[in-house]
């Protein structure tokens, strides 16, 4: 009985790495290729596994494709701990993956269908947010007013900088950059992209927001939208925590009550509001 | 109304006629593990166990309680195997658990039962190993104690010290001799009519009774406040950082409760590559006590101990209600008993329940 709980439950599947792309300093986007049907939705996560090294919860960071009897998907690692360091270092073209999941509630697109959308995005939290920009650009009909606030440290510090221009020609579609530091050259707000929140014109009652970033941006971003006359429900936010399991058996995850893999990593505010300004909890 | 020589007869039952292994409390060379139960020799009938916070002491007695083991080092163990991946992961492969026998538990405590009610809520199918250890057991034979030892409160948290349901036999001691039995299944009831008890008498039921309510009171006492206040007053004060520093002051992180809690199930996943070059993805035992608790990669999320102490006393009161409905605390005072510094939980519960040194903020 265990032998098919155990593969069933923490089995990785092979995925070979088809391409590489450096995005910034430390961060590289994998796309990847697996045997048969992988269904992740934007928001979800998998455990990224470098054999024998260990596993890493990355988020979706394209729209899957299928092609042929597989499946493209591609993930946006950050260079910080052992498995993370190893998958930049030494994972190239050809090489081979694996692949567990998908993990987590996502993005809930469906339900917000012919609403406004804000993403607000810090850093590397672009990541898990770039799939809903391209769901929206492919479905643009089903969604109205879409705002993109995107921050980093330094220009140098954004992802997907070659497609980011492409965001500005999407109909109905306003982006706004920031850059935490002023840096030459640079023609957008220089500042915190939590700032850019004061500009955007929508009726926040048709209007929700989905917000990744570091905690601290993302709490900001929480106060700003609800200045904003945002509704607590309609604040979505992707959080992150020690995950090793992804289906709530490891137990390292929690907060609060939540084990955020399962349970999130996406978030309405309204459910996280006790404990998302209580330090450690 | 049976002897103790009846357990012995009961464990024969169980291995010989149910063909079952059992597992439990063993006594060997003087302390009190868990092990496998071949004959009654085997039963820590003849020690009693004196607790204070952060001491143990096994003395001579009959009254067992607790020792720093728990269902959960076989059901949970300490280290885990899941599975073997070829680096290719074409090849992948299960630990064999075909020599995984039936299970009869012999002797836990009613706490220990309705931890692992806890566990299946809150694991159940979604560990492998769990899953399989757990589909293991074909029998509960449960022990009631008839005197809590000074660290017992399960009659605060509603966990005993009798038992109602979930079992398949019950026997209390009422003295050094003799022992009272009960069913509480189908299956349970054919042991007893294998063993061919005499009915016990109303003065022996009512001795037991007496015993049972006398054990609840005792362990009843352990909160100033009734369960639901003690609860709302612990979340409402979850942010009161100076309550809780106080609160964990004398904590020194070193997990021993989270390793000694019969409900805590808390993993760290670990890989390797073994001798045949396969990838081995394995879990040990962590726990909220411990630093690296809330760490990842690219920072911390409870870098601070009283956040992580405070974790451990909101998950048992406050979140296992949330998350499966059931307090995670089952009043067996192990976490009090092994604190090497002698924390108490129920002081703990209190002191933060009763708006401790901020009250009325």
């Amino acid at each position: 009985m265990q032998v098919s709980d155990s593969l069933r439950i923490l089995r990785s599947r092979k995925a070979i790495v088809v391409r590489v792309v450096d995005e910034a300093p430390a961060v590289k986007t994998f796309t990847l290729r697996i045997e048969g049907e992988h269904d992740i939705k934007p928001g979800q996560f998998n455990m990224i596994y470098y054999w024998g090294i260990g596993e890493a919860p990355i988020s979706l960071a394209n729209l899957p494709v299928r092609s042929g009897g597989s499946t493209i998907i591609e993930h946006t690692v950050r260079s910080t701990g052992i498995v993370t360091n190893t998958i930049i270092e030494k994972a190239r073209t050809g090489s081979i993956l694996g692949v567990r999941g998908p993990y987590g509630k996502g993005w809930p697109l469906d339900k917000h269908e012919n609403m406004n959308i804000v993403i607000v995005a810090g850093g590397i939290g672009l990541a898990p947010l770039r799939p809903v920009i391209k769901y929206i650009e492919k479905n643009r009909g089903k969604y109205r007013d879409i705002y993109i606030l995107y921050g980093a440290r330094t220009p140098t510090d954004m992802l997907y900088k070659y497609e980011l221009d492409n965001y500005f020609k999407i109909p109905g579609v306003k982006v706004m950059l920031s850059s935490d530091v002023r840096v030459e050259g640079w023609s957008h707000y220089v500042g915190f992209v939590t700032d850019l929140v004061k500009n955007i014109e929508v009726k926040p009652e048709e209007t929700v927001s989905y917000v990744c970033g570091p905690e601290v941006m993302m709490r900001v971003a929480v106060r700003r939208l609800l200045e904003k006359g945002f509704r607590k429900e309609n604040i979505y936010l992707s959080l992150e925590r020690r995950m090793r399991c992804g289906i709530g058996l490891c137990g390292t995850c929690q907060f609060g009550h939540y084990f955020v893999c399962k349970d999130g990593p996406v978030f309405p505010y309204s459910e996280v509001e006790d404990y998302l300004w209580i330090e450690g909890v | 109304m049976g002897s103790v020589y009846d357990l012995d007869r009961l464990i024969r039952i169980l291995r010989e006629n149910l063909n079952l292994q059992l597992q439990g409390y063993r006594y060997h060379a003087g302390r009190v593990s868990w092990g496998e139960i071949n004959g009654i020799a085997d039963l820590p009938l003849s020690v009693e166990d004196y607790v204070e916070p952060g001491l143990y002491r096994l003395k001579e007695g009959y009254r067992f309680r607790h020792s720093s083991v728990s269902p959960k080092v076989f059901l949970l163990p300490s280290e885990q195997v899941f599975l073997y991946e070829s680096e290719d992961y074409a090849r992948v492969k299960a630990p064999d658990t075909s020599e995984m026998r039936q299970t009869a538990l012999f002797g836990i405590k009613p706490c220990d039962r309705r931890a692992i009610e806890v566990l299946d809520n809150i694991i159940g199918s979604k560990n492998p190993v769990y899953a399989s250890r757990r589909k293991s057991i074909a029998a509960i034979i449960v022990e009631e104690c008839l005197e809590p030892n000074n660290n017992c409160f399960c009659g605060a948290v509603g966990s005993g010290p009798s038992i109602e349901g979930g079992f398949d036999v019950a026997y209390a001691r009422l003295d050094e001799k003799r022992v009272f039995f009960k069913y509480g299944s189908e299956l349970g009831r054919d042991i007893l009519v294998k063993l061919d008890l005499k009915p016990a008498g109303e003065r022996e039921v009512n001795e037991y009774r007496e015993k049972i309510e006398s054990t609840r009171e005792l362990t009843s006492r352990a909160f100033s406040r009734v369960m639901r206040e003690v609860q709302e007053n612990l979340l409402s004060k979850a942010r009161d950082k100076d309550l809780w520093l106080k609160v964990s002051e004398d904590c020194v992180g070193c997990g021993n409760c989270n390793f000694v809690c019969p409900t805590c199930f808390c993993l760290e996943f670990e890989y390797s590559i073994n001798e045949q070059n396969m990838g081995v993805k394995t879990a040990q035992w962590t726990g909220c006590l411990l630093y690296t608790y809330g760490q990842v990669a690219g920072g911390h999320f409870r870098p601070e101990l009283y956040t992580r102490y405070r974790h451990f006393v909101l998950h048992k009161f406050v979140f296992y209600p949330k998350q499966i409905g059931l307090i995670g605390c089952v009043g067996c005072g192990r976490c009090i008993t092994w604190c090497p510094m002698g924390i108490d939980l129920r002081g703990s519960v209190n002191s933060v329940a009763q708006g401790g040194v901020n009250a009325g903020k």
